[in-house]
């Protein structure tokens, strides 16, 4: 199935309403759902990370291109899921304990949504028995996010916390956290923006 | 000495009229307008003087006198040449507007995110205004500048919260950047009521009951890639130049600072450029104005140093760069005092340069903070010495922290 143009147009433009519309249209035309989210709506998310990540869009951007993808995507899900459609992996992402910052977390949990994963959303202010708890849940990947210089340490903890699942990946990122840092604490993956973090996680779990 | 006393020997000594030292004020004054003896040294005693003193973030937060000697005595005890009492400045306006606060914290407040205060437009029309100088915690700053007025005998440089980074304070941050999208004209709405009910008769306030001669607007909301430079030059630009034109005196300066973003994007001069609309706008007199280009670390090691100085040097103003936050806390101190020694090599040229140690987490050993200060001392002398780069660090003694505050220090 070619890609649906005006679908793929209307998710980076953050239209929802015609995102909403060209889902609608083929619906209508009994296409096939699964290609239609595969080849038109996660590559539209895919692109806009991919311009975010190139300094060509910016955060709000993101924000309305995720709005139009959740919206169209909302009119499929049911449908896709009686279908046994899976997603490409469960992951767990969340603000460590002591940050209340939340906005490249939500990115990232938008960005891997339009990628196609199940994400857990924690929240913020997340201490390691959170993410343990999500893990213990399913979760095969922990992300984790800060902005301050003085909780970015606290990665650690969770790190250590995590140590009995060998199996789960953890990939950090945020403003001060470095790929230095990343591979000081041992974590398996780092990523320097939301864009990139879909990139981290699909390597982390051989989905790339 | 009386502060224009102080300003103009300060300034004569920076272009050349060197009579007699400076002290700490006058060092900065000088950097900012051209070459003092040594470079300049900032420091923000902030959540770091909470710890070092052992403070509660509801007493540092909420009462002046702990909260401004604690960060007298961090600030004296590491020698910094000019410091000012740093609150959660971002959040007095929305707390004086009835915006929900978290105070069940280990370090500063926080937005209750589940609770903004302005969720649509009918919010904003039943939104009345604060009571300058008398809602939520403004008299806990007004208060806090008193004392340190009365302590270090100065005018304090005053804080304010910015209009964008006000709205995304009381509307949420998605909230606010949707409406930037789909409904430009609430967020203007929004945007206006900030500016001109809020913020403008709160800085007239804290202009009259402190006599400074700054007073900061901070931004970090307004900033790529949070909102695009063309976003910034619609929802930004036009309501700082509005608060400063009602605001700012021909005695006062009031600016917009503290947003980063240079390594986010692919023009560096679009974002510089609208940097220093943020500092300009709505000012007049630009001659005689403090104003300053203050790049953040995560945005100058993308960009290089060189870049941002020469643009610092084009515009005719002070370039101002922080020491990295993470390595003043992680040491070790040799990695710290060869940062400073790069950060002066490459920044400080023959003057207009200003050091700034900021954001210190809480645990750093005093041993980190002293090393920034003490290697800007050493490398930072002008004329900076050819050889900076083989020169030898050494650190001075240090006395430990407690048995200092209890020979100099304030009570806390």
């Amino acid at each position: 199935m070619a890609r649906n143009e005006k679908l793929f147009g209307a998710i980076i433009a953050g239209k929802k309403d015609a995102a909403v519309e060209a889902v609608s249209e083929a619906v209508g035309a009994k296409q096939d759902l699964e290609a239609l989210l595969e080849e038109s709506m996660i590559p539209a998310m895919k692109e806009i990370g991919d311009r975010f990540s190139r300094n060509e869009a910016f955060v709000p951007e993101m924000l309305v291109a995720a709005r139009a993808m959740q919206a169209g995507l909302a009119l499929i899900e049911p449908e896709l899921a009686a279908r046994g459609h899976k997603p490409l992996g469960k992951v767990c992402i969340g603000t460590v304990k002591g940050d209340l910052h939340d906005i490249g977390k939500n990115l990232v949990a938008i960005m891997l949504k339009g990628a196609g994963y199940e994400v857990m959303d924690l929240g913020v202010d997340c201490d390691a028995e959170s993410y343990h708890k999500a893990v213990k849940e399913g979760a095969q990947a922990v992300l984790l996010s800060s902005l301050l210089t003085t909780t970015m340490t606290y990665m650690k903890t969770v790190m250590e916390r995590l140590a009995e699942f060998p199996n789960v990946k953890v990939i950090i990122g945020g403003a001060p956290v470095t790929k230095e840092y990343a591979d000081s604490i041992g974590a398996h993956g780092y990523a320097a923006d939301a864009g990139g973090a879909v990139g981290a996680v699909s390597a982390c779990l051989g989905r790339a | 000495m009386h502060t224009a006393l102080k300003l103009a020997k300060a300034i004569s000594f920076s272009k050349g009229l060197r009579v007699g030292t400076l002290d700490g004020f006058e060092r900065l004054i000088a950097g900012i307008y051209g070459r003092p003896d040594r470079v300049p040294v900032i420091l923000q005693p902030y959540i770091y003087a909470m710890s070092l003193h052992g403070l509660s973030p509801q007493r540092f937060f909420r009462e002046p006198a702990p909260f401004v000697h604690a960060s007298y005595n961090t600030a004296r005890y590491f020698g910094a040449d000019s410091w000012t009492p740093v609150f959660d400045f971002y959040d007095i306006e929305a707390e004086a507007l009835g915006q929900e606060f978290n105070w069940d914290v280990q370090m500063e407040p926080g937005v209750n995110k589940h609770n903004f205060l302005i969720k649509d437009r009918r919010d904003l029309l039943r939104l009345k205004p604060p009571v300058p100088g008398e809602s939520g915690r403004m008299p806990y700053v007004l208060e806090s500048y008193r004392l340190y007025k009365q302590i270090m005998n100065l005018a304090p440089m005053c804080y304010a919260c910015a209009p964008f980074t006000l709205a995304v304070l009381v509307r949420g941050l998605q909230e606010f950047l949707v409406d930037m999208m789909e409904d430009p004209a609430f967020a203007h709405d929004l945007l206006e009521f900030l500016s001109m009910e809020v913020i403008v008769p709160w800085i007239r306030a804290m202009i009259r009951a402190t006599g400074c001669a700054m007073v900061v607007m901070s931004d970090a909301q307004a900033s790529p890639p949070i909102a695009s430079p063309s976003m910034l030059r619609e929802f930004c630009l036009p309501y700082v130049a509005k608060i400063n034109r009602a605001t700012s005196t021909p005695q006062c300066t009031v600016c917009d600072t503290g947003t980063w973003g240079e390594g986010m994007v692919n023009d560096l001069r679009e974002v510089l450029d609208i940097k220093m609309a943020m500092m300009r706008g709505g000012n007049t007199m630009h001659s005689t104005r403090p104003y300053y280009l203050l790049v953040w670390q995560e945005d100058y090691d993308k960009v290089g140093i060189p870049a941002v100085r020469a643009y610092a040097e084009e515009q005719g103003v002070c370039l101002m760069l922080n020491t990295s936050p993470l390595l003043v806390g992680s040491g070790p101190a040799g990695a710290i005092a060869d940062k400073v020694r790069a950060l002066i090599r490459e920044g400080a040229g023959k003057g207009r340069f200003a050091l700034l140690i900021n954001m210190v987490p809480p645990g750093t050993p005093v041993e980190h903070v002293h090393t920034a200060v003490a290697a800007a001392r050493q490398f930072g002398r002008y004329p900076l010495a050819r050889d900076i780069e083989r020169m030898k660090f050494e650190m001075p003694a240090v006395e430990p922290f407690e048995q200092w505050v209890k020979k100099n220090g304030l009570p806390v």
